[in-house]
């Protein structure tokens, strides 16, 4: 060992050996899927990021809500389905428009992959992004009051202004607005649902059913 | 010497060479003296601004209000800013001080260009800088480790190869032609590192691989960055300090070449083991968790080396500052290797995804067992750079203390809060608001923690300060008063 090409070749060949293992093979099998058509489940899957929805990603890339929220649902361990954060295994494909993948490692708060589903209020997000005290005593999440902006109101209250309980009103005569950015990543909470079943996906129990029950149908 | 002799010298490793005289270790320490001032400067003062970042985001976890109202420095930018300054700014230069001194030490001629070493240093450091500041104003991207905007990638890449051809053109002009044990891992780390960084840098910044798999080689990159560079460069120090600090050879040294390798060979695989249960293919985790297990032959095989050398010369842990660290740093390592080999089961993941644990594991890591080694390189190399005493040891003994001290709060307070958290949040249904409740006394440890290790940063900076600052003494001025052990590392034990 008393040369640095033969430590340097050594390296290498563990390195390539390791990449191609565990990097390049799981990207031949599960890096290469396309999206699905399935008019029975509304057209495309998985289900592409609309406008404002797109743009609140890229809020939610920024401030980095990804140190503390996944956006993954597991079967085989804990206790996902249990707490309704979603009704099957995420899978790949999933993920396949993601550019920048948001699966998340931490869970100091809870997953997200299906919190369109669980509060599909705009305005509950909203409130819970300027102080998340007012929906959710006692979390630890800060408060993104830096998203909103706090005007002096001239003439008539705007239809936009936020609707806050007392102990978090403004001032009199102020409002407060959420800005373009707040509005993206409560328009990005709302699209965050898997409502649809994929083939590979361990499924739910009702579609699950319905299956077995379309199947009887048939073999009567 | 053929290719074959190599094998075999690799199995059993040569420890032939000659023992030379004291003046040639002053001209060799006097012509790196710049760039390696440069280094340990810059890991000293990304280690202080690290600790405030880590300070911040540890109080926010328990008072979410703290700083809310900047957006520069909400939880999801001071955490990445944490570990981003913590691995990159501190432990590289850190680690990179190490390998450029026990590279010019062993080879035993200087041979980096001052200039073209010093360059990529400050590019390096610069290219740090930017990416802290590209993820302030936002620009982060959403993988653990690798947030860093990506035009930092090539700037970061290009200074990393400069740093590291310096070193290779040191160990190519060196006079001993036998080579030793850290000379190998201070190899295998810059060789590794430059690989890793080019694939993760082009397949998940530059053309990310498609969703999923980006978080697979997220996983890939986080585990290899310690294995394959940080803990090969600790490995590297330990080996050539124990000989110098001990006075006497490292224990079971012809085994170092089986534990080399085998290490290179886990560790390159290990990190995937924390995918489980997760979107990607199932027996890629369990490979992970494959050679998570491989890796005890190489921990049992240092471990022993380690701490067997360290036990036969106990008292001398007491008087020099230096084996202090390192003995610290081995017993952690141990530790470490415990919660990462059994922490790897799919069993330990079913209660410990997504909790805590795995920065707590990997705060042991990087402060405990990586952090302590370097830290006592760096007063090891100091007074010989300068050829002056540490003027107040008593700071050296506080630092030491404070940090062992927070590794211990961050530590209990992450891997047992940890699992706390894990088992409430993927064994039962308790809701969120419950689970943070919980954890309330495990946020607070790991901010004393925290405040610990800022502590000991400063005092960090402030043995550098007086020591570069102190005047020379008589004695200092005219002798070689730093008296060393003699060149173990190159005769038979």
């Amino acid at each position: 060992m008393n040369r640095g090409p033969f430590i340097f070749l050594g390296v290498l060949i563990i390195l390539v050996f390791s990449w191609t293992t565990v990097v390049f093979k799981p990207n031949q099998t599960v890096g290469k899927l396309v999206a699905i058509l399935d008019d029975d489940q509304g057209g495309r899957l998985p289900r592409e990021l609309q406008g404002a929805a797109q743009h609140g990603k890229e809020v939610y890339q920024e401030l980095g809500c990804i140190a503390c929220h996944t956006q993954q649902v597991r079967v085989a361990a804990g206790m996902d389905i249990e707490r309704g954060w979603g009704s099957r295994q995420s899978v790949a494909r999933d993920y396949i428009d993601q550019d920048r993948v948001l699966l998340g490692r931490k869970r100091l708060g809870p997953d997200l992959a299906n919190v369109g589903e669980r509060r599909p209020d705009a305005a509950w997000h909203l409130l819970h992004l300027y102080n998340p005290q007012i929906n959710s005593q006692g979390s630890n999440m800060p408060a993104y009051s830096f998203l909103f902006e706090t005007r002096k109101i001239v003439g008539r209250p705007s239809s936009r202004a936020m609707d806050l309980p007392e102990a978090f009103a403004p001032p009199e005569g102020f409002e407060i607005l959420p800005t373009r950015k707040a509005e993206s990543l409560a328009a990005y909470m709302l699209s965050l649902k898997v409502d649809y079943d994929l083939n590979e996906a361990p499924k739910s129990l009702e579609t699950m059913a319905d299956e077995l029950a379309i199947a009887l149908e048939n073999a009567e | 010497m053929s290719f074959i002799d190599n094998i075999f010298s690799s199995l059993r490793p040569e420890l032939s060479g000659d023992a030379e005289n004291r003046e040639r270790e002053r001209s060799l320490d006097s012509a790196i003296r710049f760039p390696l001032l440069s280094l340990i400067k810059s890991s000293l003062v990304w280690l202080v601004i690290a600790t405030i970042f880590g300070l911040i985001a540890s109080i926010k976890l328990h008072s979410p209000g703290f700083f809310a109202d900047r957006p520069i420095l909400t939880y999801g930018k001071v955490e990445p800013l944490f570990w981003n300054s913590l691995v990159y700014g501190w432990l590289f230069n850190a680690g990179l001080a190490c390998a450029v001194f026990l590279m010019t030490r062993l080879g035993g001629r200087p041979g980096a260009p001052t200039i073209f070493l010093t360059i990529s240093i400050v590019l390096w450091n610069a290219g740090v800088m930017l990416g802290l500041i590209g993820i302030m104003a936002g620009e982060q991207l959403p993988y653990a480790w690798l947030e860093f905007p990506a035009f930092v990638g090539p700037v970061l890449f290009i200074a990393f190869v400069g740093i590291a051809l310096s070193c290779l053109m040191i160990y190519h002009a060196r006079a001993y032609r036998s080579s030793y044990a850290s000379q190998w891992w201070v190899l295998a780390a810059l060789f590794s590192f430059a690989w890793i960084y080019t694939a993760s840098q082009v397949m998940v910044v530059r053309l990310p691989a498609q969703g999923a798999i980006q978080t697979l080689i997220n996983s890939w990159y986080i585990e290899n960055v310690f294995g394959l560079f940080l803990a090969p460069l600790a490995f590297a120090t330990i080996l050539y300090l124990i000989p110098k600090t001990l006075g006497s050879h490292v224990i079971g040294y012809k085994y170092s070449a089986c534990a080399f390798w085998s290490w290179i060979f886990f560790a390159s695989f290990s990190g995937v083991s924390d995918m489980s249960f997760g979107p990607i293919p199932v027996w890629v985790s369990s490979l992970g968790v494959v050679a998570s297990f491989g890796l005890l032959l190489p921990t049992t095989t240092l471990s022993i080396q380690f701490l067997s050398s360290l036990f036969r010369k106990f008292s001398v842990i007491w008087s020099s500052a230096t084996a202090r660290f390192l003995f610290a740093g081995s017993v952690i390592f141990l530790i470490l290797m415990y919660y990462k080999i059994f922490g790897s089961l799919r069993g330990s993941l079913a209660t410990t995804q997504f909790s805590q644990f795995d920065s707590g594991v990997d705060l042991l890591a990087l402060f405990g067992f990586a952090g302590m080694i370097f830290t006592g390189a760096i007063h090891f190399i100091l007074p010989r750079l300068l050829n002056k005493k540490l003027p107040f040891t008593t700071i050296v003994d506080l630092q030491f203390w404070l940090q062992l001290l927070g590794v211990m709060l961050v530590s209990i307070g992450l891997i047992s809060g940890g699992v706390l958290h894990g088992e409430l949040i993927n064994e039962s249904t308790a809701n969120s608001i419950a689970v943070v409740g919980a954890l309330k006394s495990g946020f607070f440890m790991t901010t004393l923690g925290m405040f610990f290790f800022f502590l000991s940063s400063v005092c960090g900076v402030f043995t550098y300060l007086t020591i570069l600052l102190s005047n020379r003494v008589e004695a200092e001025r005219n002798t070689n008063l730093l008296h060393e052990a003699p060149e173990l590392e190159y005769t038979a034990p």
